[in-house]
């Protein structure tokens, strides 16, 4: 897959899924807008692995559940970059994976959700929404959102979380139709556990055991196994996919 | 980079050792480059109609990786836009276009020195058309500064009279004609003295003399190292003549064989000019110096058509510093091994409907 | 593959000199011989065709001709038929025109040449039209009869497919035998329609020729044009007054030049929901044809003020033009055509240098091009071959005055209004020189008995021959039964 002179933005790209998904659309030849929220150290090295693997690829710090500083970030790598081909919306609010230690539902406040929606949802919403005048322009575009494979079986449930993340769904969905007459597509990458990443890497054995005895494909996924459907959800391969999701865990999920 | 950076930075390149002039090597390709990308850089960051064309195409100097990259602006473009790095009020020089189409809006290009253009004329009509000498006795057929100071090929014509013109050279023209009697005389003395001699000029400043030649009966035979310049074609200021009647009525006139007769394709949106090995056969490869490279591209997709087959030339001129670099011609062009075959203005296709084209509607509308 | 071209009644293959043009697409070459005619066989010809048309068509009932003509349609709209195959094969490496594009277009258009549909065409120019066979009594008193010309000379051009036909029916219709040369840039249907029609109606074979010349030949021209009674021409300007110059003046001269159309789309047609159905519409009659129908688009002026804007029409436009690109696509283009597209490009491309909104949507690796400029712009040509520009008004009514300087060159309007607003328009845009006015995604596809370019197709044909009253009153005089 080709990715040459196409410009990629991917929120929340200094570790984890992120940076993985940004090394693979470097490795493939495309310039990387690597959004980041407070570590630039640990963005700085993802543009340089960018860089060696054949890309191109500078950070932006941006705090993308800030709507105000969203529309800068866009016009700076507009700037940088000339346009912006393909968006990724990966970053999300941080958040423990602990089924031990999880929150009941009855432990949980709004104000969880709440975090967690403008964690997955109102970033999304300010990113699209920045990026669609400059894919409108060009009449073409690819927007993929990370969600998660909780929504379709929520094997563990992290209320807030995963509620955010079905929101993400419906709204992507929305999008896509929305869009769709404009030449730009919206899809919906859904992992299962990925490990190593922040979020799990307290995850205990036990549960990666569960998981994986569960799993048709026998094991957990790990970051680089999120970057093909990605990168195949951004590519002229699934041209005419859209409002779709594509669930990323083994075979956990089938749907 | 400051305006004084790149300049410096020209002024080297331009100058560089024979051994970096070679276009074909990999060492200059990437010389190439660099300069170009810098250039495309400080242009990027000086000229915003040209930093707004780039953005629309989806190009900044950050994604470009050779000077192929590089957005080529359309020549139309030089009429519309004010395309200049430095204020352009602060310009030492402006040249323009002849303003022949679009109700006579002229083209601009703004100069804040002239140290590079000089320095790119200088070494290439050396190169091209001075290979064996400094001086030579020389006539130039075409208006001077003083009369047309926002004409490029005044000014260059000029600059050759004076840095390769030998003492006693001179400008030939005298009011809005040229001045026959005096430069039959001048090239009587050469042939009589056998010293070579140069004439310089548009293309179609020679039809006037050659016609006053045949209404007088005169015709010469200019000694061995004599030799002929013309540039620019007919653009309907003379009678239109088919390139090989051209060159043999300059033959058979002067004495001076075909592959002696020189023929320069610059334009006012450059600042380096393209030369063939004088015209034995035409039409003649043309090329151009170390700091100048050129591509045949279809307009449409920008990308390079097969060699042999024609397109569209674009030319990337380093020395054009302060406007934009690389340009859009409206000539037609094929790629060949040393240069590329010049084919006139690239010509609209006719119609295969009813509808109407873009040339008949104008046509129409005024009628 | 090799095919011949033309229909030369009376001349056998081998006493005419033959021409091959060379057609080519990416995995077909094709070869077609076209006849170049001496100045003796060109007379030959129209002899033949002239008392041909005398002795046969003349006295033919027009409802027979009808008959024929339908006939004659109905073959080439039989998938079955070995010239309709052809047609189907062919003309597509011919014209370079999408193989799909050209199947449903030559379908929809041979359709408006069925029975009821000529009977319409001959309605509306005559209101009884007997008058072609017999004297008819007239409401002034009278009697009158129409005659068509004994030589009608057709010189047609371009590449659209079908399009000789319209005429070479319209002289049928009228008893007129009929000479046609067709253009280099498609030399075929014009002879297969030929050959159909002497199949279906041998007693016809000989009113009609069809012939071919290099265009601006103007010594075969003279040639037919002395023994023309009329001639019909189309083309661009400069060629047309070529010919003008060379027709004789007692010779009806008709000229058909190439014309311009645009688009008109009110903000009533842009809510959200009918927003998209226009778009695909606009869309559609940009497509067809590539552009170069004189009914084909350049322009889209769209009313600012609906719930979708002028931009956002554009946005929409330029995506449905990338999904019919997947159906039907672009012809294989020429450097020099895409030139003419690069050259339209990058005059839009620096406007857009004025207006922040203003500019090209797409890039240049799509194959169409939509500009959206959010400012006061006249009409002006497209680059052709899926080049179209949206120009937003404030209201309809802006339009007349963008339009008004080129008078001479309009044709359609493609327009989407409410009731009140279409024939408000209309009335402005006839006024300024429009002369049809169609629904969006028809206006490649006018109805039949269209008076094209505003003019009648038969009775602009057609002398009448009237008699008077007083010759009818004087001859009773004479009769033998007088008293």
């Amino acid at each position: 897959m080709d990715f040459t002179d196409k410009v990629v933005l991917v929120t929340g790209a200094s570790r984890g899924i992120g940076a993985a998904i940004a090394r693979a659309f470097a490795a493939e030849g495309a310039s990387v807008a690597v959004n980041y929220l407070q570590n630039s150290e640990a963005a700085e090295t993802v543009v340089a692995e960018c860089r060696q693997s054949g890309g191109d690829a500078s950070a932006f710090q941006t705090d993308v559940t800030d709507s105000d500083a969203i529309p800068p970030l866009v016009e700076n790598v507009l700037e940088t970059f000339g346009k912006i081909d393909v968006l990724v919306n990966n970053a999300f609010r941080p958040y423990v994976f602990d089924p031990e230690n999880r929150k009941m539902f009855w432990e949980l406040d709004w104000s969880h959700y709440q975090t967690q929606i403008d964690g997955a949802l109102l970033s999304t919403h300010g990113l699209c929404k920045a990026v669609l005048p400059d894919m409108r322009r060009r009449a073409q575009g690819a927007i993929v959102n990370v969600a998660t494979d909780l929504v379709a079986r929520p094997t563990i449930p992290y209320h807030d979380y995963t509620t955010a993340k079905a929101a993400l769904i419906g709204f992507s969905r929305n999008l896509a139709v929305e869009t769709g007459p404009l030449g730009i597509r919206v899809n919906c990458v859904a992992p299962g556990l990925v490990y190593p990443t922040e979020g799990t890497r307290n995850t205990k054995e036990d549960v990666k055991d569960m998981i994986t005895a569960q799993t048709p494909l026998g094991r957990i996924a790990t970051p680089e196994d999120v970057t093909g459907p990605v990168l195949f959800l951004a590519s002229p391969w699934s041209g005419f996919m859209t409002g779709q999701t594509l669930y990323v865990d083994g075979g956990l999920v089938m749907s | 980079m400051t305006q004084d950076d790149i300049i410096e930075m020209l002024l080297a390149f331009i100058a560089a050792d024979e051994e970096r002039c070679d276009t074909k090597s990999a060492a200059s390709e990437d010389a190439f480059d660099d300069v170009a990308l810098r250039l495309f850089t400080y242009q990027f960051e000086n000229n915003r109609p040209f930093r707004r064309f780039c953005i629309q195409r989806g190009r900044t100097p950050r994604t470009a990786r050779s000077w192929r990259d590089i957005p080529a602006v359309p020549i139309n473009a030089f009429k519309e836009l004010t395309l200049s790095c430095c204020a352009p009020e602060d310009a030492a020089r402006v040249f323009m276009t002849s303003g022949t189409t679009l109700g006579g809006v002229r083209g601009k290009s703004y100069h804040p020195t002239l140290a590079v253009y000089d320095a790119s004329m200088i070494r290439a009509f050396k190169q091209y058309f001075m290979p064996d000498r400094d001086r030579i006795d020389m006539s130039i057929l075409f208006p001077g500064e003083d009369v047309m100071p926002n004409s490029s090929l005044a000014h260059y014509l000029a600059l050759a009279l004076s840095q390769f013109g030998a003492d006693g050279s001179r400008n030939a023209m005298q009011g809005d004609g040229i001045a026959f009697d005096h430069l039959f005389e001048l090239l009587d003395r050469a042939q009589i003295a056998g010293t070579p001699f140069a004439l310089l000029g548009a293309s179609y400043s020679y039809v006037p003399l050659l016609d006053e030649m045949k209404r007088r009966g005169l015709s010469f035979i200019l000694p061995p190292g004599s030799r002929l310049f013309d540039t620019g074609g007919f653009k309907g200021q003379s009678r239109e003549l088919g390139l090989d009647d051209f060159y043999d009525q300059l033959a058979a006139g002067f004495g001076v064989p075909r592959e002696k007769c020189i023929n320069m394709y610059g334009m006012t949106e450059l600042s380096t000019q393209f030369y063939d090995r004088g015209n034995a056969v035409c039409p003649s490869v043309k090329s151009g110096p170390h700091w100048i490279r050129s591509r045949v591209i279809n307009p449409l997709t920008g990308d390079d058509v097969p060699v042999g087959e024609t397109g569209v030339l674009v030319h990337c001129d380093l020395a054009h510093f302060n406007i934009v670099s690389t340009i859009l011609t409206e000539d037609a062009g094929v790629e060949t091994e040393n240069g590329f075959l010049l084919l006139g203005r690239a010509d609209g296709a006719e119609a295969k409907g009813c509808s109407m084209a873009v040339e008949e509607f104008l046509k129409a509308a005024q009628a | 593959m090799t095919e011949r071209a033309g229909y030369l009644p009376g001349l056998s293959g081998d006493e005419v000199d033959w021409q091959t043009l060379r057609f080519r697409d990416t995995d077909s070459l094709l070869e077609v011989l076209v006849p170049v005619l001496s100045d003796a066989q060109i007379a030959a010809l129209t002899e033949r065709v002239r008392n041909a048309g005398r002795e046969q068509l003349k006295p033919m009932p027009v409802a027979q001709i009808v008959d024929i003509v339908d006939r004659a349609v109905a073959r080439l709209l039989d998938r079955n038929d070995l010239y309709r195959q052809k047609a189907e094969e062919i003309l597509p490496i011919v014209t370079g025109y999408d193989a799909d594009m050209i199947r449903l277009g030559l379908t929809g258009y041979l359709k408006t040449f069925r029975k009821p549909e000529l009977q319409k065409f001959l309605a509306e120019d005559f209101t009884n039209p007997l008058i072609l066979d017999d004297f008819q009594p007239m409401p002034k008193g009278g009697f009158a009869r129409a005659f068509g010309p004994d030589i009608l000379t057709h010189i047609w051009a371009g590449n659209v497919p079908g399009l000789p036909i319209w005429s070479l029916i319209c002289g049928l219709l009228v008893k007129a035998g009929n000479i046609g040369k067709v253009p280099t840039a498609e030399p075929l249907f014009a002879g297969w329609f030929a050959q159909v029609l002497a199949e279906v109606a041998p007693e016809i074979a000989d009113c009609f020729a069809v012939v071919w010349w290099k265009g601006g030949d103007a010594a075969r021209e003279d040639a037919l044009l002395k023994e023309s009674d009329v001639v019909l021409a189309y083309g661009g300007n400069d060629p047309l007054a070529a010919i003008r110059d060379r027709v004789p003046v007692t010779t009806r001269y008709l000229a058909y030049g190439h014309k311009v159309s645009f688009g008109v789309i009110s903000r009533a047609a842009l809510d959200i929901q009918k927003a998209s159905m226009a778009a695909h519409q606009a869309a559609y009659d940009v497509i067809r044809y590539d552009q170069q129908g004189c009914y084909s688009p350049h322009v889209f002026f769209v009313e600012r003020g609906g719930r979708v804007s002028p931009q956002d029409f554009a946005q929409y436009l330029a995506h449905e033009l990338e999904a019919f690109e997947k159906k039907y696509p672009r012809r294989a283009l020429s450097i020099a055509e895409a030139r003419d597209i690069a050259a339209w490009r990058h005059g839009e491309e620096i406007k857009s240098f004025a207006g922040e909104d203003s500019g090209l949507i797409g890039n240049a690796e799509n194959a169409w091009s939509v500009a959206f400029i959010d400012d006061d712009e006249d009409l002006s040509p497209s680059g052709l071959n899926r080049t179209i520009k949206i120009a937003a008004v404030d209201t309809l009514a802006d339009v007349v005055p963008r339009i008004a300087p080129y008078k001479t060159l309009l044709q359609t309007v493609g327009i989407a209004a409410p009731p009140a607003e279409l024939y408000e328009l209309s009335a402005a845009l006839g006024l300024a020189g429009v002369t049809r006015i169609s629904a969006l995604g028809h206006m490649t596809a006018p109805e039949a008995g269209w008076h094209h370019d505003g003019r009648f197709n038969l009775l602009d044909l057609v002398s009448i021959t009237e008699i008077e009253r007083s010759a009818e009153a004087a001859a009773d005089t004479f009769a033998p039964y007088a008293d």
